[in-house]
């Protein structure tokens, strides 16, 4: 074996076997949960021109894209997010539309991580959805209720969303008057929920002193709905109250469907994304350190590519929701189907044959060849290993082949928890084909 | 009920967080025992754990949410640079990272100079001197008695930490700049602190009340 060749760079890797499956049943899970609300697939390139994902646009800096050149020396690079291809594309397909876009779809995005975390992943795989032209609250209650959607359809139980609104914060922060430099220190300190840094920061300049006493306490400002009331206390700018307003419009759409219970509101919130102008949110559940979907309501960024339309949008991290779910115990594997088909060399066309019946009765069945070196217990593994549900055991053909013979092929339930009496179908479609 | 975890970083730290603990009725009497070998120490009443780890390792563990909250110096926060809520300057073991030198050495601090600077925190000394001084220097990463470099030869300055500045005195070097003031800080995952508010924000408000004043 060519050790060196084994590898995959660093920050991808191969995925495969049951882990494969339970990833491709937990993103059509999640597509299911959007075209429960009616949303359309949609596919954008993997590459992109770099400008797409400027900082104005971007949500990762320019020194953490994967960059390549074109043949005419334009600058190209992996999506490391989904959402400004999104709101490009819109732009260009969608530009005389009258109503609302709503689309939904997953791909693979890659972000060129420079810390200290090897082995932590660069390739990921995001499901997600984005509701164009549609400013409304209702818009942002269709948005959180999806999101609950998806956590629920990956079978979680134990999770919550947390949303925080980016005009309550900015609200304030205009009203302190700051300059570029003093707003991005307190940012960065109420990203890390750092109280001390954001006071100090505050007491080295000369703001107003109860808009500073507002900042001081925003890292703290998290907790359910009855935060609301403390928030709206303390901002009395318009911009903010305007945003207090709509979180209780959104939270009481919630309520009808009892969506609320999974509801927390975090009033200090700021991200990393510069295009989020309204409600931001984060679903959270154990065995992650991370949240597994973020999104937010960016009503700038589509008329970056063209004319200006609201929008609201959310992306599951399918990778880090995988493994969430598998600290969990959580399993989504579907259900075993399908015989595995065990035939001796010289009875092909038998075998050939009775696969053939059996796939055109949508049963999987997968062939091989029996060899003297393995034993039953073996192929059952392999069997399972690969989701099949049967065993059979085609008869060894030296007779010549005998209707009475049937009776000796083996149709072998080997997936004990999985009763569906579907042997007796197989057996017939047996019985049938070898006639 | 989920157990909250703590990484404590060994040492004295580890020590003078336990005792305001103690002071808003966390315990945990298994620690106390000097000669114990257990790894980890649980308070079943209270639903607590707590293990001690190198100082470097206690935001890893925290930021992977091996541990819901930690407790650590500042200046193993800034060299890590992981994504986590620092919520809480426990106002011990105050100290303060600094540039440091033999008096000669001050000139080179002022014209941009291209210098060696030798400290086991390659990531603060890289930060001050490109993105505070916009100083291009070559660092050097050691991994103890940081203050040999300049005696020997291995570097101009360094940047490493000053409790009393005895050790520097001693060997004819001397604060140069400051680049910080440190102290110890707790620190919280971003999901624990979402997924077990109520109990993290309790313990942050209590502490808060205990903790030293200057």
């Amino acid at each position: 074996m060519k050790e060196a060749l084994l590898h995959t760079p660093e920050g991808v890797r191969d995925i495969y076997g049951e882990e494969c499956r339970e990833k491709q049943a937990l993103i059509e899970n999640l597509t299911n949960a959007c075209r429960l609300y009616g949303y359309d697939s949609i596919q954008t390139p993997t590459m992109e021109f770099f400008d797409v994902f400027s900082k104005e646009r971007g949500s990762v800096p320019s020194n953490e894209l994967f960059k390549l050149f074109d043949r005419y020396g334009n600058t190209i690079v992996l999506r490391p997010d989904m959402t400004p291809s999104i709101a490009r594309s819109c732009a260009k397909y969608y530009s005389d539309h009258i109503l609302p876009i709503k689309l939904c779809y997953h791909g693979d995005t890659f972000i060129n991580d420079n810390k200290y975390y090897q082995g932590r992943l660069k390739e990921n795989t995001i499901v997600g959805a984005e509701l164009i032209d549609d400013s409304t609250v209702e818009a942002d209650f269709e948005i959180i209720s999806m999101v609950i959607e998806c956590m629920k359809s990956s079978g979680l139980e134990e999770f919550m969303v947390e949303i925080g609104s980016s005009a309550y914060v900015a609200g304030l922060i205009n009203a302190a008057g700051l300059d570029d430099d003093a707003k991005e220190e307190i940012v960065n300190y109420m990203q890390d929920k750092n109280y001390t840094g954001v006071e100090a920061v505050l007491k080295s300049l000369n703001t107003d002193k109860e808009i500073s006493t507002a900042l001081a306490s925003l890292p703290q400002l998290f907790g359910s709905v009855e935060i609301l009331d403390r928030a709206e206390k303390i901002a009395e700018n318009a911009e903010s109250q305007a945003a207090i307003k709509r979180l209780r419009d959104l939270y009481k759409l919630l309520k009808i469907t009892g969506a609320d219970k999974y509801i927390t509101f975090d009033l200090g919130a700021v991200s990393s994304h510069a295009y989020y102008t309204g409600i931001m949110f984060h679903a959270y559940t154990y065995g992650t350190g991370e949240p597994v979907i973020n999104g937010g309501r960016y009503d700038k960024l589509v008329g970056q590519f063209g004319k200006d339309k609201a929008a609201i949008g959310f992306s599951v991290n399918v990778d880090r929701l995988l493994i969430a779910l598998s600290r969990q115990g959580i399993n989504l594997e579907s259900e075993k189907k399908g015989a595995l088909i065990v035939y001796h060399n010289d009875d092909q066309s038998r075998t050939v044959y009775v696969a053939d019946q059996l796939r055109q009765q949508g049963i999987p069945a997968c062939m091989i060849t029996y060899s003297d070196a393995k034993n039953e217990d073996q192929y059952i593994e392999y069997a399972l290993n690969s989701s099949l549900k049967y065993l059979i055991l085609m008869p060894d053909l030296e007779d010549d082949f005998d209707i009475e013979k049937i009776g000796s092929v083996k149709v072998k339930l080997i997936d004990a928890c999985q009763k569906t009496g579907q042997e007796t179908e197989i057996e017939k479609i047996l019985k049938g084909a070898l006639r | 009920m989920r157990y909250i975890t703590f990484a404590l970083a060994k040492g004295r730290l580890a020590k003078n967080a336990l005792a305001l603990f103690e002071q808003i009725g966390i315990t945990c009497e298994e620690m106390k025992d000097e000669k114990t070998r257990k790894l980890i120490f649980v308070n079943e009443e209270l639903g607590f754990k707590f293990f001690l780890a190198k100082p470097t390792d206690v935001p890893t563990y925290v930021e992977y949410g091996a541990a819901d909250i930690g407790i650590v110096g500042k200046d193993t926060l800034l060299e890590e640079g992981r994504e986590l809520y620092e919520v809480l300057d426990l106002n011990m073991g105050k100290c303060r990272m600094c540039v440091a030198g033999p008096e000669s050495a001050k000139e080179k601090l002022k014209h941009h100079e291209l210098i060696r600077v030798a400290s086991k925190y390659p990531n603060i000394a890289k930060d001050y001197f490109y993105n505070q001084k916009n100083q291009t220097v070559e660092i050097i990463k050691l991994n103890g008695s940081v203050e040999l470099a300049p005696i020997v030869g291995l570097a101009e300055v360094i940047v490493d930490i000053v409790e009393t500045g005895a050790t520097l005195k001693e060997n004819g070097l001397g604060v140069l700049e400051e680049v910080c003031p440190l102290s110890a800080r707790m620190v919280v995952n971003q999901v624990s602190m979402k997924m077990e508010n109520e109990r993290i924000s309790k313990i942050i408000n209590d502490l808060r009340a205990v903790i030293p004043k200057d």
